[in-house]
């Protein structure tokens, strides 16, 4: 079975937040989600964005933990904090370039999405990208993304995941919105 | 980086003192060891009272000993635990530090909040354990030992005092003869409810890995039963196989001792750093906060962001925008929109509207 992954195409979002009420619906999430929907302007439209743990490769998260909470699964999913582990810091929180992780002050620990480790180990997409309507968040595979990226192609540099737009390797892929950078998507 | 990270020790440890030693392993073997053989010393009135009986444990804890500092020591030296490390200890006397730990260390109040059954099991295992510890190190270092002086009175010898005599038939020897009993009882009903949460809970299945969820598990009940035995031979039996079970009894607490650093069980002597954590973020957030670059909220102590920015440098993360700032300087909400505006060219960080509602419950 070929290796999947979380690809996102942002400017699909249509807002709906299906995928936090499916999100607090995995295992283990207790029924809360752990990650964000963002309006892009708020004062001026409805333009949506998901904005979801990437899954470093080179995790800012778990190389601040000082009690190695934060295990990177081999699926390279950046889990979420070992509950006999984590301390309670909070540096994950301050680390993250995306201001992802979660911190319960009651429980003293922190949480974060951890890509449905339960399903995705078995090839199961996560609970977002399979309830996702729009399709916004997506289970691919890498010669499926590699096609997206033939397919949206615009020659003006204008396409292409994640770098130079995020801060480091991810292993989830971003596909940036044409629409609000002027280009017309090309179904 | 090696090279680097010799000549930093050396530079540190630059009295002549620190140089006698190898290496910090070597140093902290050697006085941890030398402070219990001078504890037993003293306490068993210079070696008079030793239970060689127990000698198998003597053995056992120095193994421990030995795999908890090599842990311990390869643990502390990552950049960020070093940080907790260095400024927990020098913060330990802060007034909140007694209130902390009995909420961390013994009531367990956030496993409460994390839920009661799980507080149960908790409270069951980590007391049982501690309890019988409290019990048996002091008797196998001779730091507690009993004597008769006269028919029917114990005793009760503690670093070579008379701590207290009891009859021998009394409520409190009846305690001091059956903690272990009382102890073994409580893990095992602790064990068996982690088990069934193991078998039951959707999501303990789909992580639970044998040598890291099961084993410390069998290990406990192993102990416990085997335990729980030698009083079951001694009252029921009149002593008939005890000599045997005792040694089995004995090498299961060594394999656990000796498994202790390693498995699920290491969060127990780790645990104390949640307190060095507490400390640290109230110490740091009376000091000085810091104000997000963005919004000027303050969300963190001055401290730790500089901290956690430091730690990253080390393993050559920068995050510096072309804004001119670290994004550990902004509020996580302002973070969040810092990206979004990455991503769309709106920058919608400085749309001052606070965020819709990313409450984790909906
Ligand atoms: S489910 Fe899809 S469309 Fe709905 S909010 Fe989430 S990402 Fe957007
Ligand atoms: S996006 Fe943040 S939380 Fe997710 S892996 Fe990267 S650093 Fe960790
Ligand atoms: S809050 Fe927990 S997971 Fe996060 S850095 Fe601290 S110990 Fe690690």
């Amino acid at each position: 079975m070929e290796k999947k992954r979380l690809y996102l195409e942002l400017e699909n979002c249509i807002g709906c937040r299906s995928c936090l009420a499916a999100c607090t619906q995995c295992g283990g999430h207790e029924e809360r989600n752990r990650n964000y929907v963002y309006d892009v302007n708020p004062l001026v439209n409805r333009q949506t964005m998901p904005l979801m743990c990437l899954h470093c490769v080179n995790p800012a998260c778990a190389r601040s933990c000082p009690a190695q909470a934060i295990q990177i699964h081999e699926t390279g999913a950046v889990l979420s904090a070992l509950v006999e582990k984590c301390i309670g810091c909070q540096n994950c929180t301050i680390a993250c370039p995306y201001g992802i992780p979660k911190f319960d002050e009651e429980q003293n620990l922190m949480y974060k999405c951890d890509l449905c480790i339960d399903r995705t180990k078995d090839g199961i997409p996560p609970m977002c990208a399979s309830v996702c309507p729009s399709n916004t968040l997506q289970w691919l595979s890498d010669s499926e993304i590699e096609a997206k990226q033939k397919q949206f192609n615009l020659d003006n540099g204008k396409w292409v995941t994640s770098l130079p737009y995020l801060e480091g390797e991810t292993n989830v892929k971003v596909n940036l919105p044409g629409i609000l950078q002027g280009t017309t998507k090309l179904f | 980086m090696q090279a680097e990270i010799s000549t930093k020790q050396t530079a540190t440890h630059s009295k002549p003192s620190g140089n006698a030693f190898a290496s910090k392993f070597a140093k902290s073997m050697f006085i941890t060891v030398s402070v219990i053989v001078f504890l037993s010393f003293i306490a068993t009135r210079q070696f008079t009272h030793v239970d060689l009986n127990l000698y198998g444990y003597m053995v056992g804890t120095i193994v421990f000993i030995g795999g908890f500092f090599y842990r311990f020591i390869a643990w502390g030296e990552r950049p960020p635990t070093k940080i907790f490390i260095k400024k927990g200890i020098k913060l330990l006397f802060r007034k909140s530090t007694a209130k902390t730990s009995v909420d961390h260390l013994a009531t367990y109040n956030f496993i409460w909040n994390r839920g009661i059954y799980r507080w149960t099991q908790h409270i069951m295992m980590g007391w049982g354990v501690i309890l019988s510890c409290m019990v048996t190190f002091p008797l196998v270092f001779g730091w507690m030992y009993f004597t008769m002086p006269e028919n029917g009175f114990y005793t009760v010898v503690f670093m070579g005092i008379n701590l207290m005599t009891v009859k021998a038939d009394g409520i409190l020897a009846f305690f001091f003869y059956n903690a272990l009993n009382f102890s073994a009882v409580m893990v095992i009903t602790g064990v068996s409810m982690v088990f069934y949460r193991r078998l039951k809970n959707m999501q303990a299945r789909a992580e639970q890995k044998f040598m890291y969820d099961f084993l410390p598990l069998y290990l406990l009940l192993f102990i416990s039963i085997t335990g729980l035995s030698l009083t079951f031979q001694n009252v029921v039996l009149h002593g008939w196989g005890q000599p045997a079970m005792s040694l089995i009894h004995q090498w299961g607490v060594i394999i656990t001792l000796i498994y202790l650093p390693f498995g699920k069980l290491a969060h127990i002597p780790f645990r104390p750093l949640s307190v060095f954590a507490r400390n640290y973020r109230e110490h740091y957030m009376e000091q000085s906060k810091k104000e997000c670059k963005v919004c000027g909220t303050s969300f963190v102590s001055t401290e730790q962001s500089q901290d956690v920015v430091n730690v990253l440098g080390v393993n050559n993360m920068e995050f510096e925008t072309k804004e001119g700032f670290h994004l550990a300087e902004l509020c996580l909400p302002c973070r969040r929109k810092y990206r979004i505006a990455q991503f769309s060219g709106f920058p919608t960080h400085e749309v001052k509207v606070k965020e819709a509602n990313q409450n984790a419950k909906g």
